[in-house]
Parts: structure tokens; C-alpha cells; sequence
């Protein structure tokens, strides 16, 4: 496993493929080869953390890591399949704003990390993130905007949260292009976070 | 002195100003240049879609708001482009407020958007390579624009018609396929030259106020133009590990025709600063070996072919260029207007002190959500770390977004004006 773990941690995708598609043919438990697949994605994390990795090895590392999903997920059981997630937390990127890039590496960071996600994909309504809060019961909900616009929508939907009388329940996080720790205060979100590695490092101080 | 004179000199003045900051000799006051765009159309209550749909509309309110303001360079005009061109073409890529296609317009309120994709897929760099101009034609015009999208149907590359028979026999057969391309294209340039003689006839009355624009030419570097807009963020990012050698090969491909579109745009303006907004890289996007390889040869390469030309760079420094500042410092000294968006002001006054002036950058989160007294601050603190010179101030990254309070831009002003002179 150590091999397949430096390999992906290496960014050498080739070899990871390779040592993957052995190891299913080799009838190792899948567990195992996607246990080793989280503990790169933890490495990864770690070296993001460190200034030494960044972006590309973000997303590179997602796709092999989801390769190697698809090929394990038929023969996981369904008690594997069930596994345990560490908690749910919904992502959007607010009403009127259409960017999606980052939205989509915190997703993805997420779920490499345990976490249930519910993506509500793009320009999300007020009322989406409500309605959804209430349905899918989550502990965080992350909203993501690129530019100076989503301020407002922002606060209009944290306030529609506290209406809706669901708010004190949930974490809320931000993140985007011009957020920080001012606009955290003024749509009245808990935290800002300033890439996918933070936003899983929220979501795991709030989840225990 | 009559009026006119009088904001010819004041014209002057303004311009010297802000390049005398650049070219690193003190200036009376701190000047006040802006990037901003829509702010200067809102903040009179034409919303953004009458800016895009109504040239009159908004150039009367970018006069209003550069009297307001008062600034010394007045901001970026060809930001608001025409919905109705946008239209005619069948734009894609993009959603606007007034858009025809319900399924692109935004709300009235909000400024246009750009879908960041891959319009060459990962696969197709090698037949993009192989022949641009046909690949451009036959595939990418169509994925660009509805109106183009005919094109599509074209089935051989664009070289078969080289020779008089296809003249004869190929182009009668491409126009049938094409239909009323050629109608739509010439409802376009009728409708953008409408434009284009708005917004210089704009820069004409601005200059006649006594106020210089910031700029009115844009050029992009090489990766920038390939990972924005043809590859995408993730596809350039996983080409930098997939598919190197390609990646660098369109790069390659585009670096000379950045330089020359960029020099045949500023030779028809007056104005010889060249705005040059920059994304992939900032900090966080790759680290030191990748910048150095892929992205920052050819963009140096395009800094000093402008300045070898007589022309002024305005890159914008989109994101955290503090990563950067040791490669920014090659630069030659005093010939570069960089506009900044997050950044270690300290690390840049380190490393760039004597190479290049500062421009920015005050936070939009504080213009909109701030208080007068807050950015009155900030601009303190700005001006205090650039006591011995070498400061422009605007907003940092779009300068004054669209939402300010009117007060807070007022209070960057002010202070600027009280506090910022010599």
C-alpha cells in the first residue's frame, strides 16, 4: 500500500493506475486500496496546508482518486458501501453567481475527507438553502461566492436561515474570491475560510 | 483661463501625476486612478443592463459620477460591452443582465459573468495544433457564439478551398449551409461600431473635462489566454501534469499573437497604457517550478515587448501575486503600473521598492461593508507604508465594486486628497 500511497502523493498518475488496476485483480480488499487512496488525500491535504502543493495537485489528486472509485465501487459490499460519514454539509455558490471552480474543489475536498455533501450547484436561491437545511438536516452549510455581489444574497440567505428558525442548529462557512473576515461579520456567517483545505479544517472542529 | 484651457491643464496634471508615480519620481499628491468599471454607471442609478443596452444612458452617467469623483484617471470603459452585440452574436459563455437567451440573463442589477470550460477539449490540442485557424473556424466559433454556430457544418478544413474550382464549386456549397450568418454578422458590426463611436466619443468628452481614462486597450498573456478561456482551470491544471509539452506548445503558439494584437489595439488609442489582467499566476494556482516554466517566461517576454513599443503595462495582479514579487522585481524599474489585489504590502515595499509603484488596494469588503471611518483607516495605513512614494490608490480587485456605499468612496477620496500630499 505504500507504493500506491507515494505514487498518487508523488502525482504520479500512471502509477497509481496501474498498482490500483493490480491490486483489484490481485483481489485486495477494496477497502483497503481506497483506505490508501484517503491516506494520500490526507497527505495531499497536509502538503496544501504546507505551501507545497497547490491547485493542480488538488485536482489531480480528486481525479485519481475518483478513477479509482468508480473501479472499486462495484465491488464493495454493502456494508463497506455504507461506511460511516463524519457529518453532512451542504455547498452552494449563492444567488447570482454563477463560478463554480471553487465550490467544486471544496466539494470534492469534503467528500475525499468524509463528509456527506449535498452540492446545490450554482446561483442558488435563499430559499433552496432553506429548504434544503430543513430536508437534509445538515451541521455546516458552506456558501461560496466569486465576486462583491454575492455580499447580499450571503446575508439574505443566513438571514432567511435564522426566519426559518434553523439557524442555530447549523455552522456557516464562506469562501471566495473577495470574502474575508469583514464579510463573514456582515452576512452574519461563523467563520470564513480561505481555500477547500480550511473549509474541511471548519467543518472538523465543528464535527466531532 | 477659459474652461476649456483651463481642464486641458488640469488634464495634464492628472496624467503627469499618475505617471510621474510610475516612472518612480514624487508626485504633489498620491494620485487616484481606477479599474472600475459599472460602479461609475450604478452609482448614478443606471443599473447594468441599461449600461450594456443603453450607450447614452451610461455614458451619461460615467460623466456624472467622473465629475463626482474627480479622480485623476477615470476607469475602464470597454468593460461594459454591448448586450446588443452579445445578442446579435448569440454569445455563449457568458450570462448578462438584458441577455435575450432567458437562460443566460442575470437580474438587472448584476454585472455580466464569464463561464470559465474547456473549449478545447483534452483530446483536441493536438488537432488544434495541427491546423488553429480551420480548428478556430469549424469548432470553437461555433461553441462561441449561436449565431456562428453554422460553421460547424462546414465538413472539410477551411484550406480546401485554396485553389479557384472550390471557389467556384465549395463556397456557393458553404454559403447554403451557412444561411444567414452573413446578415447577423453585418447586423454585429453595425451595431458595435454604434458602440465603439459611444465609448470614444465618451473618452473624447472625459479628456475635454480635464479627465484622463486609466486605459483602453487589453491584452492578456500567453497561459492566460489558453487556461482561461480555452482549457479551463482544471483542464490546464491536470495539462501541466498530463500533458505538458502541449500545453507549452499552445503557449508557445499564442505568446507572438498576444504581442502583436496587443500592438495593433494601442496604435489605434491615444491612450498608451495596456491593461493586462492576470489569474493563473497568482499564488495558489502553482507553485515556483511550475510558474517559472509555464507561465511567467512568455509573460515577461509580453511585459517588455510593450514597454520596448513605448507603451505602459497595467497588469492586474488578480489574487495573491506576493509569491511572485521576486520575479515581478526582473522587471525594468518604472515602466510598470501594477494593480493589486491581496497582497503583502510590506513584502512588496521590500522587494519591489525602486522596480515598480503600488496600485490599490483597498478591499471591496470594506467599500461595501465598511464604514466611512474604516477606509478612512485603511487609506491612512496605505499611504503611511508608502510614505516616500511610489502609491496609486483604487479599490482592490475591480476597484470600486459596483456595491460601495457612495460614503465609503467618498472617504478613500478624501483622504487620499487630505492625507496623501507631499
Amino acid at each position: 500500500m505504500k507504493e500506491l500511497i507515494d505514487a498518487i502523493v508523488a502525482m504520479d498518475e500512471e502509477k497509481a493506475i496501474a498498482l490500483t488496476d493490480h491490486m483489484i485483480d490481485d483481489n485486495i480488499d477494496p477497502m483497503k486500496i481506497l483506505d490508501a487512496y484517503r491516506d494520500a488525500m490526507a497527505e495531499v491535504g497536509r502538503r496544501f496546508e504546507e505551501g507545497k502543493f497547490f491547485i493542480p495537485e488538488l485536482i489531480l489528486s480528486g481525479e485519481m482518486l475518483n478513477a479509482a472509485s468508480e473501479k472499486i465501487k462495484p465491488l464493495l459490499t454493502a456494508a463497506n458501501k455504507s461506511s460511516k460519514k463524519k457529518g453532512k454539509v451542504i455547498i452552494g455558490t449563492v444567488a447570482g453567481d454563477i463560478h463554480d471552480i471553487g465550490k467544486d474543489i471544496v466539494t470534492l475536498m469534503l467528500d475525499i475527507n468524509g463528509y456527506e455533501v449535498l452540492d446545490l450547484g450554482i446561483d442558488v436561491p435563499v430559499a433552496k438553502f432553506v429548504e434544503a437545511a430543513k430536508d437534509f438536516n445538515p451541521q455546516v452549510i458552506g456558501m461560496s461566492g466569486f465576486l462583491t455581489m454575492a455580499y447580499d444574497p450571503m446575508k439574505n440567505t443566513v438571514a432567511a436561515l435564522v426566519e426559518a428558525g434553523v439557524r442555530e442548529e447549523i455552522k456557516i462557512m464562506i469562501g471566495g474570491g473577495q470574502m474575508d473576515n469583514q464579510i463573514r461579520d456582515y452576512v452574519g456567517a461563523d467563520a470564513f475560510g480561505k481555500d477547500a483545505i480550511e473549509a474541511v479544517k471548519l467543518c472538523d472542529q465543528w464535527i466531532k | 483661463m477659459s474652461q476649456s484651457s483651463e481642464n486641458e491643464k488640469c488634464f495634464k496634471e492628472r496624467e503627469k501625476r499618475v505617471m510621474d508615480v510610475v516612472a518612480l519620481k514624487k508626485s504633489d499628491r498620491v494620485p487616484l486612478a481606477t479599474i472600475s468599471d459599472f460602479y461609475f454607471a450604478t452609482s448614478q442609478g443606471v443599473n447594468c443592463r441599461e449600461a450594456m443596452y443603453d450607450y447614452d444612458k451610461m455614458a451619461a452617467a460615467w460623466k456624472t459620477t467622473a465629475k463626482e469623483l474627480d479622480l485623476d484617471m477615470t476607469g475602464q470603459l470597454f468593460s461594459i460591452m454591448s448586450g446588443k452585440v452579445m445578442d446579435i452574436m448569440g454569445i455563449k459563455g457568458f450570462s448578462w443582465p438584458g441577455a435575450a437567451d432567458p437562460a443566460q440573463r442575470l437580474p438587472d442589477h448584476l454585472q455580466y459573468q464569464y463561464h470559465e470550460k474547456d473549449l478545447i477539449q483534452a483530446d483536441e490540442i493536438d488537432d488544434f495544433l495541427k491546423d488553429p485557424s480551420d480548428f478556430t473556424i469549424r469548432k470553437l466559433m461555433p461553441r462561441m457564439s449561436e449565431t456562428i454556430g453554422p460553421l460547424a457544418m462546414v465538413p472539410v478544413g477551411i484550406n480546401a478551398l485554396s485553389i479557384p474550382y472550390t471557389m467556384i464549386m465549395g463556397v456557393p456549397m458553404m454559403a447554403a449551409l451557412l444561411g444567414d450568418i452573413g446578415s447577423k454578422l453585418k447586423q454585429a458590426g453595425e451595431e458595435h461600431l454604434i458602440w465603439q463611436a459611444s465609448q470614444d466619443k465618451l473618452i473624447a468628452d472625459l479628456k475635454e473635462m480635464g479627465y484622463p481614462t486609466v486605459h483602453n486597450v487589453t491584452g492578456q498573456c500567453a497561459f492566460d489566454w489558453v487556461a482561461d478561456n480555452l482549457r479551463g482551470l482544471k483542464g490546464s491544471m491536470l495539462d501541466m501534469y498530463r500533458q505538458p509539452d502541449k500545453l507549452m506548445a499552445l503557449v508557445d503558439l499564442f505568446e507572438p499573437q498576444m504581442v502583436e494584437m496587443t500592438l495593433m489595439m494601442a496604435e489605434m488609442s491615444d491612450i498608451k497604457r495596456v491593461f493586462i489582467p492576470l489569474h493563473k499566476g497568482a499564488g495558489g494556482f502553482m507553485n515556483d517550478a511550475q510558474f517559472k516554466k509555464f507561465y511567467w517566461p512568455s509573460l515577461k517576454r509580453y511585459f517588455l515587448a510593450l514597454i520596448d513599443h513605448g507603451l505602459t503595462p497595467e497588469p492586474f495582479y488578480e489574487g495573491d501575486y506576493t509569491p511572485r514579487l521576486e520575479y515581478l522585481a526582473e522587471l525594468p524599474p518604472g515602466k510598470i503600473m501594477g494593480h493589486y489585489d491581496k497582497i503583502d504590502r510590506k513584502k512588496h515595499k521590500e522587494i519591489m521598492s525602486g522596480i515598480a509603484c503600488f496600485w490599490g488596494d483597498v478591499p471591496g469588503s470594506l467599500l461595501v461593508s465598511g464604514t466611512p471611518e474604516k477606509v478612512k483607516d485603511y487609506v491612512k495605513a496605505l499611504i503611511d507604508d508608502f510614505a516616500d512614494g511610489g502609491l496609486i490608490v483604487d479599490g482592490s480587485a475591480n476597484g470600486l465594486p459596483l456595491e460601495s456605499k457612495k460614503e465609503n468612496v467618498m472617504a478613500l477620496i478624501e483622504t487620499v486628497r487630505e492625507y496623501g500630499k507631499s
